[in-house]
Order: structure tokens, then C-alpha cells, then sequence
């Protein structure tokens, strides 16, 4: 049974963990990101039509476009939702359970901090899934990294909070501030042997460009230095600090300051933010497209 | 006896059953009808195959000028699409798409009572103002602000190359017959024949530069 994008953009969550730690970014990118969730209510804040008929004649085109293969617009969506299933394994629902009934820290005692070395694999994976999916809906080839840096300097909203998010919760929470060269550097000495055991890069790997691990890891690490620039900067401009981001994520996690490995943990495993933003990204772009073909 | 006592005990699930069943089922949806139409074996493509590549439009498209960024958003068969910019601020999006997956879309125009640069041109909502060019391609602009109006719609679709555009081939089903007076292009397109241009001798297609940054499609 197809998936249908009018349900999975109604299904996105208002509230939930997801949601909370996405808005802690609006410290780093201010108003970028205001949740947009309903698939007739994305259509009205997207094209500013009001008109019942015209909504419907936009999101019915919109609809089309998602369930014709050949668009993209499906296995971009699954890009999005795999690679964060696949980063988080781990009981995302037990922790729900423990939430509430014990301490935070009651449950990280049950929690072992990823590796460095996942953790640093599971940056680059997910860097290359947003180029690969971006690319995907936008229409740019998959493997033409020039092309994706010059959209990626103009990306806004619920693309460019995903952006933050993977900066912050993928990279300086778990690595550090020099989390980029700290990463580049290990993805360099790395060899496909390195990949056979992360499940990030297995959920996602089919739609890696390369005919084989050791070209997808290539892919990666050339994805990783074209883009290490973007990352640096956008750490820099928007003052981006291990600590602020700790403060802004304690509003919520208790007792997470003191245990900055265990919440990169954490954070992997109940913070949907690729699904989430992924999904409303694929969402505004079905429908720019649909107003402007119907 | 013993037969209420096992209805008693039924009872409860029999209820869960009920419930679990209809909590699975999603609520009808109006747009179930075209999810049923457009998916399962046999189900129409989105895209007509022998729809414009939409890197070919990417050289009728405005470039930057004044405090106005233009820039590359989407590029699909059949579609491309491009941002208009000024301080950072999203004023509207500019488009170029083939009616040839759409017949609809170029229907709309055939009572198109007003002309841009000699093409029969509608509104469309409130936000959107679009021209349709030989009869298959429809340039659109929507606006993005509140501050970008009708005239400001109508003034940028006076900056594409619609005289460029008019040169790719024309509609490969004609759907409508222009109701208004097209001064600079042909009032109706013979299928698969290169425009002609107002002066009414058949020019060679031009290729034009494209600009830059421009996007590739993907397939």
C-alpha cells in the first residue's frame, strides 16, 4: 500500500521531543522555523491561497507528483525517515515509559554513549543523505556536490533548521566545537571495513552514489570537505557553543549538562529531526511545484 | 447460564475488537479519490514522457537585476523553478512548465481575455499571474509577499524570453484556440512544428546561454 503524503504531513507532531529540541534552535537560526504541520495548511502558508477549490486543485497535483516514482519525491522521503530510524535504534518507546516515572539520570545509567567513531560515521552519513535527498527533490543529480552547496547557501526555513540540528545535535554535542576537522579527519583514515557495522550507513547505503562501499566512502568524505566550509561558518556566524546548546536542551532534559555523551545518545535515539523537517521540506517543495504546473 | 456467562466474558473483547479495527482505519480523506488514481498498477505518470526537459527553460528565465536576486529552486521534467529574492526576502517564485502533462493547465487560458507581450495571460487564485506560450508553456509567476502585486507579477512575466520560449515546439495535442488577438506570436501551434516568429519566416532554434548557476535534472 503506497504511502500517502497527505496523511504523513496531517500525522506530523505539534509537540513531542522531536518538536521541543528543534525549537531550542531558534537561539541559533531566529525565526527560521515555525513547525508546519497539515498537508491543506502547508498549502495555504506555502502559496497564501485561501480558496477551498484551489487548495484542492494543489494539493490533488501535489499528490500525483509524490506517487509517480520516477519524481524522487518517495525515496527522498525514505532517505529522510531511514537514516533516522536507523541512527536510533535503540527503544525509543521504553524511554518514553521512563520519562516521568524516574530521573533522567535513572535512565541514562541504562544507555551507553555511541562510540566516537559511529558517532563521527553517522555525521557523514547523514550529511550525505540530506545531499542526496535535497538533490532528489530539487532536481539536481545526486552526486553534484557544486550544485547542492549553492542551493545549501540559500536554504531556509525547516531545511536550514535541519541543517542547524545536524551542526548541533550530530556534530558539536557529541564531537566537540572542532567536531568538522575532528570528523574529516577520522572519515579519512577510515576504509569501507569501517562502514559494514553502522547501522546508519546501512539503512541508507542503497541510495548512496557509488557502485561500492569503498566509492560511497569516498562520496562521503568528499561531501564531508565541500561542506566542512559551510559548517565552520555557520558555527561561527550564528555563535554556536557546546554549552548554550546544553543550556537550551536542559530546559527539558534534566540532568543532561553533566552527561554530554550519554545525551548525544539520547538525542540520537528519540530526536526524529531528519523525518520531521525532511518531511516538511518534501511537503513545500511538492506543492511550490504543484501551484505553479496546475 | 453457561452461554451469558461466555457473552459476558466476549463482551469486553468483542468492544476492544471494535475499537482496534475502526482506530486502524484512517478517517476519510478528500483527497482519497486521486491517491486511489494515482497509485497501483496502471496508474497514470505524473509527467508525460515527452514532456521539455526542464533544463531547457532555464535559458528563458530573467537573471539577476537591480536589488533583485533570481535564483535556481527546482528543475524537473517538464518544470523549472526559480526564486526571486530582494534583501534576503522571498518576493516571489518565477516558473516555466509544459501543460503537456496537464492539458488542463492550457485549457484554462482559452478564455484568456488579456495578453502579456502578446500572450493570452489569466490569474490564477490571488497570488498567481501566468502566460501560456504556443499553446503548451505555461510561465507563471506567484507571489511569495504581500507587497509583490498583480503589476509586479505581470512586470516580471515581461522579463522572461517568452519570444525565446515560443521557438521550442509547440503543443503536441492542441487543446485551445486563443480567443484574443496575439499580436507577436501565432494564434495557434500545428503539432510538433517549430513556432513562428512574428516576422513569418522560420528561424533555426537558438540555443541561448544558460545562466549561472543553472541546475541539471536529475534523470
Amino acid at each position: 500500500m503506497s504511502k500517502k503524503i497527505y496523511e504523513i504531513v496531517d500525522k506530523l507532531p505539534t509537540g513531542g521531543l522531536t518538536v521541543r529540541a528543534l525549537k531550542t534552535l531558534d537561539t541559533v537560526v531566529p525565526g527560521q522555523w515555525n513547525n508546519l504541520v497539515g498537508f491543506d495548511n502547508t498549502i495555504k502558508t506555502v502559496t497564501g491561497e485561501t480558496d477551498e477549490a484551489m487548495v484542492q486543485a494543489i494539493g490533488e497535483r501535489a499528490i500525483a507528483l509524490f506517487n509517480d516514482k520516477k519524481q524522487g519525491y518517495q525515496s527522498a522521503l525514505w532517505l529522510y525517515h531511514t537514516v533516522d530510524s536507523a541512527s536510533g535504534l535503540l527503544g525509543a518507546a521504553a524511554l518514553a515509559n521512563r520519562i516521568g516515572q524516574d530521573t533522567f539520570l535513572g535512565f541514562l545509567k541504562n544507555l551507553s554513549p555511541k562510540p566516537e567513531k559511529a558517532q563521527t560515521i553517522d555525521l557523514a552519513v547523514k550529511l550525505v543523505t540530506e545531499v542526496v535527498a535535497f538533490c532528489k527533490i530539487s532536481g539536481i543529480p545526486g552526486d553534484s556536490l557544486g550544485d547542492f552547496l549553492a542551493a545549501l547557501g540559500d536554504y531556509s526555513s525547516e531545511s536550514l533548521v535541519r541543517m542547524a540540528a545536524l551542526v548541533s545535535f550530530d556534530g558539536i554535542i557529541p564531537l566537540g566545537a572542532d567536531f568538522s576537522t575532528k570528523a574529516l579527519n577520522a572519515i579519512k583514515g577510515m576504509g569501507p571495513g569501517d562502514l559494514d557495522n553502522n547501522q546508519t550507513f546501512k539503512g541508507v547505503k542503497a541510495e548512496i552514489p557509488g557502485g561500492n562501499d569503498k566509492a560511497k566512502l569516498s562520496f562521503m568524505t568528499e561531501s564531508f570537505e565541500s561542506t566542512k566550509g559551510w559548517m565552520d561558518h555557520f558555527v561561527r556566524d550564528h555563535n554556536i557553543t557546546q554549552s548554550g546548546l546544553v543550556d537550551n536542551l536542559g530546559g527539558f532534559i534534566e540532568g543532561s549538562k553533566s552527561k554530554l555523551d550519554y545525551l548525544g545518545a539520547f538525542l540520537d535515539m528519540s530526536v526524529k529531526y531528519y523525518e520531521h523537517t525532511g518531511t516538511q521540506t518534501l511537503a513545500r517543495r511538492l506543492i511550490e511545484r504543484a501551484v505553479a504546473e496546475i | 447460564m453457561t452461554f451469558t456467562r461466555w457473552l459476558r466474558r466476549l463482551a469486553p473483547l468483542m468492544v476492544c475488537l471494535v475499537l482496534l479495527v475502526t482506530a486502524c482505519s484512517s478517517a476519510p480523506s478528500k483527497y482519497d479519490q486521486v491517491q486511489k488514481d494515482t497509485t497501483g498498477f496502471g496508474s497514470p505518470a505524473a509527467v508525460d514522457k515527452k514532456a521539455e526537459k526542464g533544463g531547457t527553460f532555464n535559458a528563458f528565465f530573467p537573471g539577476d537585476q537591480g536589488g533583485y536576486k533570481v535564483i535556481p529552486y527546482q528543475e524537473k521534467k517538464g518544470f523549472a523553478e526559480y526564486k526571486l529574492e530582494q534583501d534576503g526576502k522571498a518576493l516571489a517564485m518565477l516558473t516555466i512548465s509544459d501543460t503537456t502533462s496537464i492539458p488542463a493547465s492550457a485549457a484554462k487560458y482559452s478564455t484568456a481575455t488579456e495578453t502579456v507581450s502578446g500572450f493570452p495571460t489569466v490569474d490564477q487564485g490571488t497570488t498567481a499571474t501566468g502566460v501560456l506560450v504556443n499553446d503548451r508553456y505555461q510561465v507563471k509567476v506567484l507571489s511569495r509577499d504581500p507587497s509583490f502585486t498583480k503589476a509586479d507579477r505581470v512586470a516580471w512575466l515581461q522579463k522572461f524570453d517568452l519570444q525565446g520560449l515560443a521557438q521550442l515546439k509547440g503543443a503536441i495535442n492542441p487543446v485551445i484556440t486563443p480567443t484574443v488577438a496575439l499580436p507577436e506570436s501565432p494564434t495557434t501551434a500545428t503539432p510538433a512544428a517549430p513556432a513562428r516568429p512574428k516576422d513569418g519566416f522560420k528561424l533555426p532554434r537558438v540555443q541561448l546561454p544558460r545562466p549561472s548557476p543553472s541546475l541539471q535534472p536529475a534523470s
